[in-house]
């Protein structure tokens, strides 16, 4: 099969070989008879036909290749059919484009006919793809064309294999971008009404989605949205299915963007509210993630009008009394939704709001049980200091954060150390000093259990010692170091402190690097019975050595680091790094 | 090939971003050199972390590496099933050889009973290959690279590390140095068994109901220890819902480190951590989160499932 698969991948270059002529007449053909394949070869075909149409001669002849996407776009795999449709979709805009209309009714909107017509579902199922493609190349003057493969679309909207109905409701709305704007009203509004109503939730599920777009459609009258599009939508977000009501409250802002200002607050946030109570956790999830996003559209729609603002107001304290119940809900996936978007309101509702209302649900979500919703409003912090400002917040979130960094999950360690230095800011050097609780946090995260946690330790520091200076660092953090490196008897936190070493000295004098650092260095970590810690001592070498002076480096540094590099060291590791910092620190000099 | 192509390679790997087929050619060769000279028992120093089953999830290795610390920082050794059953057997196969060329000493790999060409034709390998790279090459090349991987490891002569379990044929460290392994796993016999093989509350051996290997209980494990003065058995191959688990007062420890196995198992994962003074620190994560994981690559549920 492998080698079939690869001679269908180089049907091009096969084609190339026997010219356009051969091709038409002997390939083609060949391929015809070869219909019984795996589908994982028939797949490639129908690909490769797609892009055929220059090895068959051009758009002139490229009728050639429809017989035998017909054969593939009936046959019972899915992704064969699918690939088969897009290739024909293709060859037909190819034809068209180079003035071939009169093959493309020739050939093709007969192909769609069959397909349409065809005993079993499959062919039917690949029609429904082709029906845009056809009815935009067919001219304007020939309607009785037209009206035919209308009228066969309406015909499968009622077909009754479910598969075929799904498939014809996916492919409504783009059906509808190539139907006249009258047809559409007469027409296909009625179609999606019946699809709507369709005994399969899988065939209503995609009624959402077409509502949205046929509503979008510009010139489609008012009353035609009044009578039909919103009351389906009503319905819709009240379905019994809670598949139909969870893609509803996914696509709320697509139906609120077709829909329109009014109809919105009218009729979609009421429905919005009811879903973000509904019985099912994933419809109240799907709902809990769209919050901001339905208050943002609604406000963005809101602009062009005049005297709504208390109109938005109100739909604002509706979502956030609906959220707070969210907030208490008993699904985990529910709060945890509502934490990673309810905060991307506070730009739009303001300071004053911000500061009465959001900043109460953002300390609450703080201390959530699940880790994942502490982990998504943490995340969201920029966004409401953004608005009211770190410093109203500073003293609010401290002990939060305090509790965050000894979280059991370590990417909440992760994300409290993150925002330190932000905090750090605010709060000033005294609340960082060694005796303070936030002082003895700092040093201790460099012990984390989780490298990344320990790395990031190191790099707060160095943050902090840039914001409060060296005094600060010498004071505060030097000695917890050096007191790390020596007591430390898992070589993990050695480790730590040398790589700690190498980010601080740029931020510290040469002479306490000379005097504090480098000893260590030189007569312990170069020692170290682990290998580990030697190659690290060597490489953090090479960092610091920029900040001692030149005479230093020639009678302490260079020396130790040769003695490792010269197959001193039996380990490949060390003499590697060992050599890299000498190339280094030749450059210096 | 040198070691700034490597850090190269190693660093758009953990992009998720494969070498090309002449390159990985390449790649395999380098390997190759290094692995046929390990014995069947490597010799593996402390500290060291012991890694147990991967299984082709990537984005898993890659926060396994966040939580360990990254080679060659932290020394490491992975206990075999690097593929199969995850979405990304290529990428965390390819990584770990990469990381083996470049860093000889400060990782070792062991083969699991998953890198033999039968069992990457069952369960996912194989496909992924194909997938990925249009043809079955890139699997041809590493299943000759399986086959020189080394069977077990013993750190600081006192740990004894192996992806299944003992073998009623194997009664020394010497006896596993005398089997030829350059070669597929065979269906029984001491190398099988080493791939294979279970501790249980079982009295001597019994056969396992994997249909290869053995069934081994405390018994078996205490001669075992006696005869080549070790302290205990490190090994993987069975999942562990806690992440790790220790058998007859600690002289044998299962390390899994596949979370959420197969993407729905619930359980969390765990790493070794033997010390200078081989004191065992158990480190447990979670799988990735989602947002660290591209969709590409990954098999979207049918809407059905909605």
């Amino acid at each position: 099969m492998q080698l079939r698969l690869n001679s269908i991948k180089r049907l091009g270059t096969i084609a190339t070989a026997l010219g356009p002529e051969r091709t038409r007449s002997e390939l083609l053909p060949f391929l015809n008879e070869n219909i019984d394949d795996e589908d994982e070869v028939l797949l490639a075909l129908a690909e490769q036909l797609g892009n055929f149409i220059d090895s068959v001669g051009g758009p002139k002849y490229a009728f050639c290749l429809l017989d035998l996407l017909e054969t593939l776009a009936a046959v019972e795999e899915t992704v064969v059919r699918e690939k088969a449709v897009e290739s024909l979709n293709k060859i037909v805009d190819v034809m068209a484009e180079a003035g071939q209309t009169d093959d493309v009714l020739k050939y093709f909107v007969p192909l769609v006919k069959r397909l349409a017509k065809g005993d079993w579902f499959t062919s039917r199922i690949s029609a429904t793809g082709l029906f845009h493609s056809a009815y935009r190349h067919i001219p304007r003057n020939n309607q009785t064309l037209k009206d035919e493969l209308r009228n066969l679309f309406k015909e499968l909207a009622q077909d009754e294999t479910p598969m075929v109905r799904r498939a014809l409701a996916s492919k409504l709305s783009k059906f509808a971008s190539v139907v006249e704007v009258k047809y559409v009203e007469d027409e296909l509004i009625p179609i999606f009404v019946r699809l709507a109503g369709d005994e399969q939730d899988s065939v209503r599920l995609l009624a959402v989605e077409n509502c949205a777009v046929l509503a979008k459609l510009s010139p489609v009258k008012s009353e035609v949205r009044e009578e039909y599009l919103i009351p389906i939508a009503r319905e819709l977000a009240a379905d019994k299915s809670w598949r139909v009501r969870f893609m509803f409250a996914d696509k709320i802002c697509e139906l609120a963007e077709g829909l329109g200002f009014d109809a919105t607050v009218k009729e979609l946030a009421p429905s919005f509210y009811k879903l973000m109570e509904d019985c099912e956790a994933e419809v109240r999830t799907a709902a809990a993630f769209k919050i901001a996003s339905f208050f943002e559209t609604i406000s963005r729609l809101d602009e062009n009008m005049t005297d709504s603002s208390s109109v938005v107001s109100e739909v604002f304290e509706k979502l956030y009394s609906y959220s707070r119940d969210l907030s208490l809900d008993d699904s985990p996936f529910v709060r945890s939704a509502l934490a990673s978007n309810i905060m991307s309101v506070a730009p739009i509702v303001g300071p004053e709001i911000t500061r009465d209302t959001l900043l109460r649900m953002f300390l609450k979500l703080l201390q959530d049980d699940f880790s994942e919703v502490r982990l998504n409003i943490i995340g969201s912090l920029e966004k409401v200091s953004q608005v009211i400002g770190i410093e109203k917040l500073a003293s609010d979130l401290l002990p939060s954060i305090v509790e965050l960094s000894e979280d059991r999950n370590w990417r909440i360690r992760y994300a409290a150390i993150e925002l330190t230095p932000t905090l750090a800011r605010q709060l000033g050097k005294s609340y960082f000093e060694s005796d303070k609780k936030l002082g003895m946090l700092c040093v201790q995260w460099l012990s984390d259990t989780v490298y990344s946690v320990r790395e990031l330790a190191i790099k707060n520091l160095t943050s902090l010692t840039e914001l409060f200076g060296e005094e600060w660092a010498i004071e505060h953090v030097l000695p917890a170091i050096v007191a790390l490196y020596k007591n430390s008897k898992n070589y993990l936190y050695r480790m730590t402190a040398l790589h700690a070493m190498s980010s601080l000295s740029s931020k510290v004098p040469q002479e306490v690097v000379e005097q504090l650092f480098l000893p260590l260095l030189v007569e312990q970590a170069c020692r170290d019975s682990v290998a580990n810690i030697r190659f690290v001592a060597a490489k953090t070498l090479q960092d610091v050595a920029q900040y001692i002076k030149k005479e230093t480096r020639s009678n302490l540094i260079i020396p130790c680091l040769e003695k490792l590099n010269n197959n001193m060291d039996e380990d490949s590791d060390v003499r590697y790094y060992a050599n890299q910092a000498l190339i280094a620190l030749q450059s210096l000099v | 090939m040198g070691i700034s192509d490597l850090d190269a390679w190693i660093e758009k790997l953990k992009d998720s971003v494969l070498p090309s087929e002449d390159e990985i050619k390449v790649l395999c060769g380098k390997v190759r050199e290094i692995l046929v000279e390990e014995g069947n028992v490597q010799v593996v120093y402390a500290p060291v972390v012991v890694v147990g089953d991967v299984h082709g999830q990537f984005y898993d290795l890659l926060e396994l590496f966040k939580v360990g610390g990254e080679p060659p920082w932290t020394n490491y050794i992975f206990l075999g099933d690097f593929v199969d059953r995850g979405y990304n057997s290529v990428e965390t196969l390819l990584l770990l050889l990469a990381l083996k060329v470049r860093f000889p000493d400060r990782v070792a790999l062991i083969r699991g009973n998953h890198e033999s060409r039968q069992v990457t034709q069952v369960y996912g390998f194989y496909e992924e290959c194909v997938r990925k790279f249009g043809s079955a090459t890139v699997w041809r090349l590493c299943a000759e690279i399986f086959d020189c991987m080394s069977l077990s490891a013993v750190v600081e002569q006192r740990v004894f590390c192996v992806h299944g379990g003992l073998s009623p044929g194997i009664e020394s460290l010497e006896d596993i140095e005398a089997i030829d392994r350059k070669q597929e796993v065979p269906h029984e016999g001491p190398m099988c068994d080493l791939l294979w093989s279970d501790p249980e509350e079982v009295e001597g051996w019994t056969l396992s109901p994997r249909g290869a290997g053995y069934l081994f209980g405390e018994e078996a494990v205490q001669h075992f220890l006696h005869v080549n003065h070790l302290n205990f058995i490190a090994r993987a191959h069975q999942l562990v819902m806690e992440g790790y688990k220790q058998m007859f007062q600690g002289r044998v420890v299962t390390v899994w480190s596949a979370p959420n196995y197969c993407y729905r198992c619930g359980n969390v994962a765990s790493i070794m951590e033997l010390d200078e003074n081989l004191e065992r620190n158990f480190k447990v994560f979670e799988a990735a989160p989602e947002s660290s994981r591209p969709e590409k690559g990954r098999v979207k549920a049918p809407d059905y499932f909605l």
